[in-house]
């Protein structure tokens, strides 16, 4: 492009600046789907609008946002995480074992959060070493990680969560749950990584070509560990949550959690070939299936047309992003 | 009217994208059984242009004539059914298919409609091949196939679906030179036989021996249809360039310290016993033909592979590289061959690319110090003259030549002491090669060590302060001085076959 003329630079500079919001324009579109499907629903059921909904729609998406943020890292990395829903089962277990058993709540945490860190960079070192593929690594831990929650328990649940460490996750500083702050710091810190941090820069080095990133000198292998681990991590964080919600920690908790975290990231504009994708659109793309979800319950729609409602937005927004790609 | 001999008239052909003009009035004629040369640098509207003929873009404006009868060419299947085939850079076969399943692939021979007809495949592909090569078995599986034999098939396919124009965008570029003779070859039969033949190619030496006339594309404009034989080769790349392409004297070379020596380096059969230094200040040239291993030597001294044996010293220190990271801690850097593969993260930004070996050093707990980052890439950016100088802007949409100098920068700021270029140039235009050329002096001249792999024997012996010829995995041999450079002594060297040592 020797030849590049005046106006030609000056289009693909205006193509790069980010619109008045500060998002990238990716990013606006899953925001205009996100105000269109508010729309619709606002115009549905008046009740839809309602400040309470809309923490409602908020708390009830913050278990995927938090499990899709970490999926956004792998996926970014090339990679993708089937096993979130069994880690977080085997933390969730764990830990509600040794709080039922009296430890103090921080060492419940801890051990869950470890539990799923641990989870994580296993599958980051079977994909990082093992030379075996993301899927298929994490479809075996899938299994191996559910076969331990149900054999630790006996496929039982465990109950006795202690009230203490229930009310500090159901507690609701700044007017807004518990859970949705923890997705805000979450989205923040992750957001950080990926835009302020060299590992950022490796992740999506390393998932948009591997072997340049190599030559390059990027570390691919403890890049791509970082990457599980830090997904395994966020998924014993929902499992916390939701072991508080229910004061029960259940094995065969997180059944399927994989799948509505890979659609919130392809809706939010994560390529699952790597090296594309954003906190930002993945955190929208968690709020849409969410308000999806809300909005027909509150219309009284069946379960079964949820789900099939639930497809066609994923499908629309993959069509959608096909059609207007090339714009950055 | 002549108008209506020509095999393939364009005229007036124009395209814009977005509001920005990619050609303008572009004229092409071609008679039947004619060669006839495309060329102009990268960005000077070839690519789009064999697009529109492929039926894949529709232009604005302009006439396509077919045999003198207008033609709307509005998708792939149209294009090939009106007779003119594409023979792409990249192959376009599948592997695991054979020759005539290949051949036949979108258009199959079939039985009552529904069946494959094997039989009748194959013997049709044989007939067809049998002019071009009765040696090649058309029950092959392609991946069998060297890429001239895939270059067959692809030509096969063409004149199976009739085609009376066949373009050939760079088809020597994955090829060993010596079977660009068998290629001609097989150009001058199809030509024989009334075919148009539009060859695009940055070569020189292969336009000037298969064409007879040229069109020349300069930013997306007409500039002349020439014939070769009354046009000396640099007029034609004036005509190119726009601009006089200055041939420089050799430079004043000052050698400094031994900066990295390998000694009896072996890596299976692909590098055998090899053994080279290069000093700072000087510009090691490594020649030979493809194949030769010199891209594997090149790959073990950047640590980016392991060797079975031998040794790496480093200021004359022994040391083993555990992975190119760690290559690039002590100094040492490629610019790989295979600008795409294994240089560019495509969709990320020039900064983020040409800042990747960087980060380590500006990381400040786990957090990137940008404003750093940015001003020092942005620096060697304007050294390494960029254009456009756009840091933000996705690396893919830089031409080849940007693209190189975006790696280049990613190595200046990153502060390397011993620079690696496999094939520095391989599909960079006129223009921006001379600049590539005038850096890497310019890098060797501030005393960092550099080596340049290239199969171009021109750019070897222009760039180079000495050369090694390596065949066969090893070096074959050595040309200490400029005095001894010549085409025909680095070629003597490349083919020479000498007993083997052990």
């Amino acid at each position: 492009m020797n030849t590049m003329t005046i106006p030609q630079t000056a289009a693909i500079a205006s193509a790069q600046r980010a619109n008045p919001l500060g998002l990238s324009w990716r990013d606006m579109g899953t925001l205009i789907g996100l105000v269109l499907i508010f729309a619709v629903f606002a115009v549905l059921s008046p009740a839809f609008l309602s400040s309470r909904n809309l923490v409602n729609i908020l708390q009830q998406s913050s278990i995927n946002a938090c499990i899709a943020v970490g999926m956004t890292l792998v996926i970014i990395s090339g990679g993708i995480d089937l096993s979130v829903g069994p880690v977080a089962a085997l933390s969730a277990v764990i830990s509600a074992t040794l709080l039922a058993s009296g430890a103090p709540a921080w060492a419940g945490v801890a051990a869950g959060l470890g539990i799923g860190i641990a989870c994580g960079a296993l599958n980051g070192v079977l994909v990082a070493y093992g030379g075996l593929q993301p899927f298929i690594v994490t479809l075996g831990t899938l299994s191996i990680f559910r076969a331990l929650a149900l054999i630790y328990t006996g496929g039982n649940p465990v109950f006795s969560i202690p009230t203490e460490f229930r009310e500090w996750f159901a507690a609701s500083p700044l007017m807004l749950p518990m859970p949705v702050i923890i997705v805000c710091v979450v989205g923040l810190l992750a957001w950080t990584l990926l835009r302020k941090t060299p590992l950022g820069e490796y992740i999506y080095a390393v998932g948009g070509n591997e072997e340049a990133a190599r030559l390059a000198g990027v570390p691919i292998e403890r890049t791509k560990i970082a990457a599980y681990a830090i997904s395994g991590g966020l998924a014993s964080l929902a499992a916390l949550v939701v072991v508080a919600r229910l004061g029960a920690a259940e094995p065969i908790l997180g059944n399927l959690w994989e799948l509505e975290a890979i659609a919130a990231a392809a809706i939010g504009g994560a390529s699952l070939l790597g090296g594309k994708g954003g906190i930002v659109g993945t955190l929208l793309g968690a709020i849409i299936l969410g308000a999806m979800r809300n909005g027909l319950t509150l219309l009284n729609v069946q379960a079964f047309y949820q789900l099939l409602a639930t497809g066609v937005v994923i499908l629309l927004a993959m069509l959608v992003d096909r059609l207007t790609r090339g714009r950055g | 009217m002549t108008a209506s001999s020509y095999a393939l008239e364009l005229r007036d052909i124009s395209k814009q994208f977005l509001g920005v003009k990619a050609l303008s009035s572009v004229a092409l004629r071609i008679n039947p059984g004619e060669i006839h040369a495309l060329v102009g640098e990268n960005g000077a509207g070839k690519s789009t242009l064999l697009k529109i003929m492929a039926g894949s873009l529709q232009p604005d404006k302009g006439d396509m004539l077919i045999g003198g009868r207008k033609v709307k060419l509005t998708s792939p299947k149209a294009a090939r059914t009106a007779g003119i085939a594409m023979i792409h850079q990249e192959l376009q076969l599948v592997p695991e298919l054979d020759v005539a399943q290949n051949m036949f692939l979108g258009a199959p021979r079939t039985r009552f409609g529904l069946l494959l007809d094997h039989a009748a495949m194959r013997a049709r592909a044989r007939e067809v091949l049998n002019d071009l090569d009765p040696t090649l078995d058309v029950r092959l599986p392609v991946k069998t196939l060297s890429v001239a034999q895939r270059q067959l098939v692809e030509i096969g396919r063409a004149l199976l679906a009739d085609a009376s124009v066949i373009a050939m965008d760079e088809p020597t570029s994955s090829l060993a030179p010596a079977e660009f003779r068998k290629l001609l070859a097989l150009m001058r039969k199809l030509a024989a036989r009334g075919v148009a033949i539009i060859y695009v190619s940055h070569k020189f030496d292969e336009i000037y021996a298969a064409c007879g006339r040229a069109t020349v594309l300069r930013d997306g404009t007409f500039v002349k249809e020439v014939t070769l034989a009354d046009t000396p080769a640099p007029e034609l790349v004036n005509l190119m360039v726009g601009r006089q392409v200055v041939a420089t004297k050799h430079r004043a070379v000052h050698l400094g310290e031994v900066m990295l020596e390998a000694r009896g380096l072996s890596w299976g059969n692909r590098v055998r016993d090899a053994s080279m230094h290069v000093r700072r200040g000087e510009i090691l040239g490594i020649a030979g033909l493809v194949g030769a291993g010199r891209t594997e030597l090149v790959k073990l001294l950047a640590g980016a592979e392991k060797p079975d044996a031998g040794e790496i010293l480093l200021r004359g220190t022994p040391l083993h590289f555990r992975g190119p990271a760690d290559a690039i801690r002590h100094g040492v850097a490629l610019v790989p061959e295979e600008r795409k593969r294994e240089g560019i993260v495509p969709m990320r930004s020039v900064l983020s690319n040409a800042g990747l070996p960087t980060l380590r050093k500006l990381n400040r707990f786990g957090w990137l110090k940008r404003d750093v980052l940015r001003s020092r890439i942005s620096a060697d950016a304007a050294r390494v003259n960029l254009r456009p100088l756009a840091l933000d802007r996705p690396i893919r949409l830089f031409s080849g030549g940007n693209q190189q100098k975006a790696i280049v920068c990613r190595w200046l700021s990153a502060g390397m002491d011993l620079l690696i270029f496999d094939e520095p140039t391989r599909g960079i235009d006129i223009g921006a090669k001379q600049e590539i050329y005038q850096l890497i002096e310019a890098l060797a001249q501030e005393g960092r060590a550099i080596v340049v792999v290239s199969s171009e024997l021109v750019e070897v012996i222009r760039l180079s302060d000495r050369i090694l010829v390596m065949q066969g995995g090893r070096v074959a041999g050595e040309l200490a001085h400029p005095d001894q450079f010549s085409e025909e002594a680095i070629m003597t060297l490349a083919v020479s076959r000498e007993t083997p040592a052990n």
